[in-house]
């Protein structure tokens, strides 16, 4: 079942002789339950794709379509509304607030949404990704790896449609990287939580199921592929 | 709001408020200063407006309505029945008339009440009177009040305009402290923050803060405006018929300015916050809340007097102008406003000591100004005279005749300047037989009269007059270094020794010698003698009108000429002059003798030299003070600027401090960078400041004739240096915790975490 679906997708920078083409008439379509790996160089346009189908930036031209809302039609609220509710965003660098405990951090798209969290999920997702033990931390008494953990939960709290990852083991060891990508899979088998990642590292795409290549904004190619399971990772 | 949301805000905001007290401080302090500020404001506006009702009671009465007419007893009964009139005060008239003061409960109604208590009593309306001016204080006004009354408008405005002000220069503030954490603020954007959330929580943030501040302010205010009402007491005590205001604070008007700080601080934490939650999350999380420059900018100066220090000092500064706007604008208009009031008032002491004090020192100790009297009326002049430390009494009145001046009158070296030709109409008409002036006649008591012939060397005699014969060079506008020239010719003293006065018409038109005297009425006097000496008064001749010709005459004389000229003015005058050296107390006791001798028939307006020497001083101290006092203010809400600056851009400029540090920025180098910054920001204003305050000043010696040695040797350098110095401390104070702020951060940490922001 169709989830995400992107027509003739365009994003230009900069107007004149500065203009920057940084996606160029991309279509892509994403199934429910997929692990997509979207790879390509710095500066294909992977990263703008991610921010566009986050709502967190808007495309130029194009259309982009997930769970059945038009992201080109929403406005400011209604995006932020979109995101908490339908999008899961992990990226490089954590990104979470440095004053709040690591439950707060996780519960704090449920919050935004005066929602109570469902403890017993809380309790399996914070299980599963080994915090548990941490909830009372600030995220300054974390490791790297256990701040990914941390976004990774923050981005699942809510069931989003769509996980989206950017680099999330960009900036992690060869161990914690590992874990993260077996994080992720295991949510989208477990979980059938549909997952986009983006890197530029081969050997992290290699663990989606279909992986998709950007380079000068285009898609140059969409092959899909058998993966191993997550014991054969460990 | 739901108990999670809450919470989570609400560990945020306390965690945040809790690890940057220092950012805080600067919204604290903007949000005392702005209560302080407006407090103020309206606990002066307030005793203002009640000083002005009290005084309208004592002149008009504090009555709303009045009826005078031939009241009955029922008619008085009407009144008092009337459903809205509180109370009716009743008073006797002449012929029979009486006065019915009338009070009402509800002010609002006075204007429709009125009318119908007049038409219930049968009295025509033209007999009702309104107290206008004191319904407008309770801002009801009628059609039929045609004055201005302009209080309440420029109080709204000044409200207005302060408020207005305030935000301008506080919300920088807000902004400082908000920008800084534009990151998180796109981290909850990114996980689904919505503008509004984002919004609320920064003035939910804002309120934490401010509370405290706006109290404390609002106190200070109130007792701020207690003290300045208790010092306006102070420096008008003197000033006769004033009524002392008595300090006094509403419920309401403590509403009103916690009302009015509220809307000021929200619209300026608004301000910022609005256009922070506007940021996409994707300019928000990008956001290192690093200051960039937009455009490459040098800093030739700093550059070349501190190096690479200088010149990263100088692009610290473009980037952070923005942030320093506030500091940079209230800083320069203090000291701008402060330089230019000192040296306003080292100016205008120098002329007023050089141009009245000094002047008059030995002309008068007390003066005594008497109402409707006629100086040859006053028999109380030689027991005056005759009092011990008296060393001389002069009992003077004047009067205002005319005298025509021929062409062959005029003296040679006043023709040699033009004679008549620069005069102006206002003063001097042309006639047949020469040119009409004035003749002001200064009536002296005989005794006075006679000194006044032994001192300028002739027999004292009581049928003349005695002409000062003096006109000052009227080409010359120089007040201060005046040139006297010989007025009319004396060597003919066989024809001149008459001087022939006319009486002024009043109600003559200026410009005709028809009408503007009447020429049947003139009255022929002796000359006894034309003198350049005037006898020892607090007078000035020929200020305004330089052509008058100035007649002093006994009183003697007067008696006989005075249904001839008349003119006379309404108040008499004694100018008493005490012995050398005396001192305030003995002034002040003579003052008591002189009082005693005139008893109740006269009304007296009583001056004492020293009194009114030492209440002038006192004045412009005050005037200094409550000048000063705003300066003052001003100068804190920058510095306070410039605090909220320094100690919140440690987290900002941590990065840049660190690449700096990273290419061998010694920590001795960004000492350097931080004494040049602050520096940079204290003598701004001086540099703007001195050539504007020495062309000022240039003007102001020229208007007023003063040298520039005579200010140079009185010039207010002592406060003005201590002014710039105070600035120049608390900015390096602020740099200084900066600096220590600076010197914690860890460059390995720094240059390794990019996101923790």
């Amino acid at each position: 079942m169709e989830l995400l679906k992107c027509e003739e997708l365009r994003k230009v920078y900069g107007a004149g002789s500065n203009q920057v083409v940084a996606i160029d008439g991309i279509d892509l379509k994403v199934n429910r339950g997929e692990f997509v790996a979207i790879i390509g160089a710095s500066g294909s346009g992977k990263s703008t794709l991610l921010h566009i189908l986050g709502s967190v930036d808007k495309p130029t031209s194009g259309k982009v379509v997930i769970d059945g809302t038009d992201l080109s039609k929403l406005n400011q609220t209604q995006a932020a509304i979109f995101r908490r509710r339908k999008v899961g965003l992990v990226y490089q660098f954590y990104n979470l607030i440095p004053t709040l405990t690591v439950r707060k951090n996780i519960l704090m798209p449920l919050a935004l949404d005066k929602k109570k969290p469902n403890q017993e999920y809380f309790e399996k997702i914070v299980t599963s990704l080994g915090i548990a033990d941490r909830l009372e931390a600030l995220p300054n008494q974390l490791s790297g790896g256990q701040q990914q953990r941390v976004a990774i939960a923050r981005s699942l709290i809510y069931r989003p449609a769509l996980l989206l990852a950017d680099e999330p083991t960009g900036n992690l060891d060869q161990k914690n990287s590992g874990e993260i990508i077996d994080m992720l899979k295991l949510s989208n088998r477990n979980l059938e939580q549909t997952i986009l990642l983006i890197t530029h590292d081969e050997k992290v795409a290699l663990e989606a199921e279909r992986i998709i290549t950007i380079e000068d904004g285009r898609i140059i190619s969409d092959e899909r592929r058998e993966v191993k399971s997550l014991s054969q990772n460990a | 709001m739901h108990d999670s949301d809450g919470g989570m805000w609400k560990d945020y905001l306390s965690g945040y408020i809790k690890n940057n007290r220092s950012s805080g401080l600067s919204v604290k302090l903007a949000a005392f200063i702005s209560a302080l500020l407006l407090s103020l404001l309206l606990g002066l506006f307030y005793n203002a407006w009640k000083y002005e009702v009290e005084r309208i009671e004592l002149e008009e009465g504090a009555w709303q309505g009045q009826i005078v007419g031939e009241l009955a007893l029922a008619d008085i009964e009407t009144i008092k029945n009337f459903a809205n009139v509180k109370d009716v005060v009743i008073s006797e008239k002449e012929r029979g008339e009486t006065t019915a003061d009338i009070y009402f409960e509800d002010y609002e109604k006075v204007l429709s009440d009125m009318p119908r208590i007049a038409e219930q009593i049968g009295v025509s309306p033209e007999k009702v009177v309104i107290n206008y001016p004191l319904l407008a204080m309770y801002l009801i006004r009628s059609e039929g009040d045609s004055a201005p009354r302009l209080l309440f408008p420029m109080f709204i405005l000044i409200t207005v305009l302060a408020s207005f002000s305030l935000i301008v220069i506080i919300h920088n503030s807000f902004a400082v402290s908000m920008n800084a954490r534009i990151h998180q603020f796109g981290i909850f954007s990114s996980v689904g923050a919505t503008p509004k959330q984002i919004r609320t929580c920064l003035l939910q943030e804002a309120a934490a803060l401010c509370t405290g501040p706006v109290l404390l302010g609002n106190l200070i205010g109130i007792a701020g405006s207690m003290g300045l009402t208790q010092l306006i007491n102070m420096l008008g005590n003197d000033v006769s018929g004033r009524h002392k205001a008595v300090f006094g604070y509403h419920p309401l008007v403590l509403a009103l300015t916690l009302f009015i700080t509220m809307v000021t601080i929200w619209i300026s934490a608004w301000l910022p916050a609005e256009k922070l939650s506007r940021l996409t999350p994707l300019e928000a999380i990008r956001n290192t809340g690093e200051l960039q420059l937009k455009r490459r900018k040098n800093s030739y100066l700093l550059t070349l007097l501190f190096g690479v220090e200088g010149e990263l000092a100088g692009n610290a500064l473009k980037a952070q102008r923005k942030a320093l706007r506030t500091a940079s604008l209230s800083l320069i208009f203090s000291f701008m406003a402060y330089t230019i009031m000192q040296c306003f008032f080292a100016t205008s002491e120098i002329s007023t000591r050089e141009t009245y004090f000094e002047r008059y020192q030995d002309a008068w100790d007390i003066m005594v100004t008497v109402k409707d009297v006629q100086v040859d009326n006053f028999d109380k002049g030689k027991e005056i005279q005759s009092l011990a430390g008296v060393e001389s009494a002069v009992v003077y009145q004047k009067a205002m005749a005319g005298r025509i001046i021929s062409e062959k009158e005029i003296s040679e070296e006043m023709k040699a300047l033009g004679g008549f030709s620069h005069a102006s109409e206002k003063y001097v008409t042309k006639v047949d037989d020469g040119w009409l002036v004035n003749a002001p006649i200064i009536i002296l008591d005989d005794n006075s009269f006679s000194d006044y012939c032994e001192q300028i060397g002739i027999t004292p005699r009581f049928d003349g007059a005695i002409v000062r014969n003096l006109i000052r060079d009227v080409t010359n506008p120089d007040f201060r270094h005046l040139k006297f020239m010989p007025y009319i010719k004396t060597c003919n003293a066989g024809e001149q020794d008459v001087s022939v006065l006319f009486k002024k018409d009043d109600q003559a038109l200026p410009n005709t010698k028809e009408q503007s005297i009447n020429e049947k009425v003139s009255a022929r006097i002796p000359v006894l003698s034309y003198t350049q000496e005037v006898p020892v008064l607090r007078e000035e001749y020929a200020t305004l009108d330089y052509y008058e010709l100035v007649h002093f005459i006994p009183v003697s004389l007067w008696k006989e000429i005075k249904e001839q000229i008349g003119g006379m003015e309404e108040d008499m005058y004694i100018r008493v002059l005490g012995e050398e050296n005396v001192t305030l107390e003995e002034l002040n006791a003579l003052q008591d003798q002189i009082s005693q001798i005139m008893g109740e028939t006269y009304t007296l307006d009583v001056e004492n030299r020293i009194q009114e020497y030492r209440d002038n001083k006192k004045q412009i101290q005050g005037m200094k003070m409550i000048f000063g006092g705003f300066c003052m203010l001003l100068a804190v809400i920058g510095i306070g600027n410039v605090f909220s600056n320094t100690l919140g851009f440690v987290q900002q400029r941590k990065r840049e401090f660190a690449r700096y540090m990273s290419v061998g920025l010694t920590p001795k180098g960004i000492r350097k960078m931080f004494c040049v910054e602050a520096l940079a920001i204290a003598l701004r204003p001086v540099l703007i400041t001195l050539p504007l305050a020495v062309i000022i000043v240039g003007y102001m010696l020229k208007m007023s004739y003063l040298g520039v040695e005579e200010f140079m040797a009185e010039a207010p350098f002592a406060p003005i240096a201590v002014f710039m110095l105070s600035i120049l401390g608390f900015i390096a104070l602020a740099y200084y915790f900066a600096w220590r702020n600076v010197r914690r951060i860890s460059l390995a940490q720094v240059l390794r975490d990019d996101t923790m922001m």
